[in-house]
């Protein structure tokens, strides 16, 4: 078999392999029970545990920026 | 086993009813998390398109979106940052799942590209806000942050648009808020839950509760100079915009939405207040404003209510409409919401030769329809897909809903005059405004497009937490009788969940089409299921 032959069949045969890994996937929704048990619950943990900023403590200035003025 | 049946299953997918031996969608799902056991077997032809062309084709297209709009590296950041992003976006597929389900052919297909312009365009705003965010970049000020504006979700993108391709507008809980209660109704309790903390009581519209909430979490990027507020469809709303001007600690300008908008002279006062937000515009960013960006934009955005009118016509004429309930709505109301841009026009060009194929070749897409039914009121964010729900179980087919309705009209260009009138018009048509509380002669607009639609039932929302409508629930119901309507109610508390949860809006509309309409399920297996924790 010539070498283009054999890159082909090669080719074809990784192309079958993920197409057939990635309907797999699909078709048990692998993709959502990997996020819903893994990658959210990881997720949430981080934000649950974030440092925020209290925002109460920022003052309203309502001063703070010049008045605006409608054009009469 | 019977070998035939088996392979026509295999090629065309089992038949919706249980008479015909029945698909039970119902039971594909996890109990409680709703999860798949597997996907839906659609038939092969349909199986292969939704595998490759939606679920594939969408992730690819959402990394090859991230990439251009912004890059990885800043959506990194942003996920890690802000949990509205990393908790809701990431299982967007599922939201594809939960309004597709059960659609086949070109249903499946138009619906889809829908959903794919809504994902884009949501990548592009989050994506503007991570590369435009100081907090992610040092505290530094670069160059998006100084050409991007912030503004409520209910001021409309148009009144931005002669500033286009200089200044980029990027709501503020457009996508913090409103579409992650789509995608994942999870997220958004943190954020009532915050503004509660603080002392806000429990009973105002969650909607601002929420979008508050954001703020007092600390979740809210900076990414603009400046901020356009206004009081949303209710005056609720003034309190979200006061939090956000005490938060957010920027230049605000307040664009109010009359409550009363039919009075010329307050129509008058609409557009003088378009002019000076405007006129802050220029101030804040020192750019001119441009008649001839403005037209352009208007123009284009015309040429997507012209399209959609054609859209109607179909809907309301014929059977061959290809567009579910749940993609009809957020489609429209996020594109007339945002305004125009490209996206729209590509999504438009597909879905217009779906269209022109079911009319031409007569094929009804809902071909189990046993009620033509049309959506009036706010719908539930959570549950935005009940529609689909309703159609696999009953039969009941959404075919317009009042949030698809409310920006019924194009702009005229042709003076300066006629444009401002008409842009006026448009801001004060705003989503929940015009219909829901814009006063009797609006909300009974129903009527007309009852039966413009063609549609022999109303799915009547209640928002439970909207002062506005609470009173008008009565009147309804003596209109229905009156006009001899069916109509059931679907009370909800617009993005909580809590309050009236998926199963028992599931429950009210089983009461009403087995106690009054003595009808029978499409497919029984839909009829109780726990999907108390998906998302």
């Amino acid at each position: 078999m010539c070498k283009f032959g054999k890159f082909l069949l090669k080719f074809l045969g990784i192309a079958l392999v993920l197409n057939i890994g990635l309907f797999c996937a699909f078709f048990f929704d692998l993709d959502g029970k990997l996020l819903f048990n893994v990658v959210e619950p990881f997720l949430k943990d981080h934000y649950d545990n974030m440092e925020r900023k209290d925002t109460l403590k920022t003052p309203y200035d309502i001063h703070k920026f010049p008045k605006y003025d409608y054009d009469s | 086993m019977d070998i035939k049946k088996a392979l026509k299953d295999f090629w065309y997918g089992k038949p919706h009813t249980a008479e015909e031996g029945g698909r039970r969608l119902g039971d594909l799902h996890e109990d409680k998390t709703h999860l798949y056991k597997h996907r839906e077997w659609r038939g092969f032809k349909d199986t292969m398109y939704y595998f490759y062309m939606i679920w594939l084709y969408n992730y690819i297209f959402m990394v090859k979106d991230v990439m251009v709009m912004g890059g990885l590296v800043n959506f990194a950041k942003g996920v890690w940052r802000y949990r509205w992003v990393g908790q809701t976006y990431l299982p967007v597929l599922h939201w594809f799942d939960r309004g597709l389900e059960g659609m086949r052919g070109e249903a499946m297909k138009a619906s889809a590209w829908h959903y794919r312009a809504m994902v884009s365009t949501t990548i592009r705003q989050f994506q503007r806000m991570f590369a435009a965010d100081t907090r992610l970049h040092g505290g530094k000020q670069n160059d998006l942050y100084k050409h991007t504006i912030a503004h409520n979700e209910t001021v409309w993108g148009g009144v931005f648009y002669p500033w286009d391709g200089e200044i980029q507008n990027v709501p503020l809980e457009m996508i913090p808020y409103f579409v992650t209660c789509h995608v994942n109704s999870h997220t958004v309790l943190n954020y009532i839950d915050a503004v509660q903390s603080i002392g806000l009581p429990g009973d105002p519209c969650p909607m601002c509760q929420a979008e508050s909430g954001i703020f007092v979490l600390d979740d809210v990027p900076d990414y603009a100079p400046a901020v356009v507020t206004c009081n949303e469809a209710c005056d609720a709303s003034v309190s979200t915009s006061t939090l956000q001007d005490w938060f957010f600690d920027k230049p605000l300008f307040s664009l109010p939405m009359p409550m009363i908008f039919d009075d010329p002279l307050v129509k008058k006062y609409c557009m003088r207040e378009i002019e000076e937000l405007w006129k802050f515009v220029e101030q804040q960013y020192g750019i001119p404003f441009s008649w001839e960006k403005l037209v352009k934009k208007l123009e284009q955005q015309n040429e997507l209510q012209r399209f959609e009118w054609e859209k109607w016509e179909v809907a309301g004429k014929s059977d061959y409409y290809p567009i579910n309930g749940v993609a009809q709505a957020l489609y429209r109301i996020y594109q007339t919401q945002y305004g125009d841009w490209e996206i729209w026009h590509v999504t438009d060009k597909k879905v217009r030769k779906i269209l022109e194929k079911c009319v031409s070749k007569k094929i009804n897409s809902f071909p189990q329809t046993r009620h033509r039914v049309i959506a009036w009121s706010c719908a539930p964010l959570y549950y935005s897909n009940w529609c689909t729900w309703a159609y696999n179980c009953w039969g009941l087919n959404v075919i317009i809903n009042m949030d698809s309705l409310m920006f019924d009209m194009t702009i005229r260009t042709d003076s300066y005059e006629h444009t401002l009138e008409d842009m006026a018009q448009y801001h004060m048509w705003a989503p929940m405004r015009r219909m829901a509380v814009g006063g009797m002669r609006h909300m009974f607009e129903l009527w007309e497009y009852m039966e413009k639609f063609n549609c022999d039932m109303v799915a009547m929302y209640d928002q439970l937490q909207c002062k506005g409508v609470q009173g008008l629930h009565g009147l309804f119901e003596d209109e229905f009788r009156d006009r001899n309507i069916h109509a059931f109610w679907v009370p909800h508390a617009l993005p909580d969940s809590r309050t009236v949860s998926r199963a028992e809006i599931r429950r009210l509309i089983n009461d009403y089409m087995t106690t009054v309409m003595h009808e029978e399920p499409l497919d029984p297996s839909l009829l109780d299921f726990d999907d108390s924790m998906t998302w």
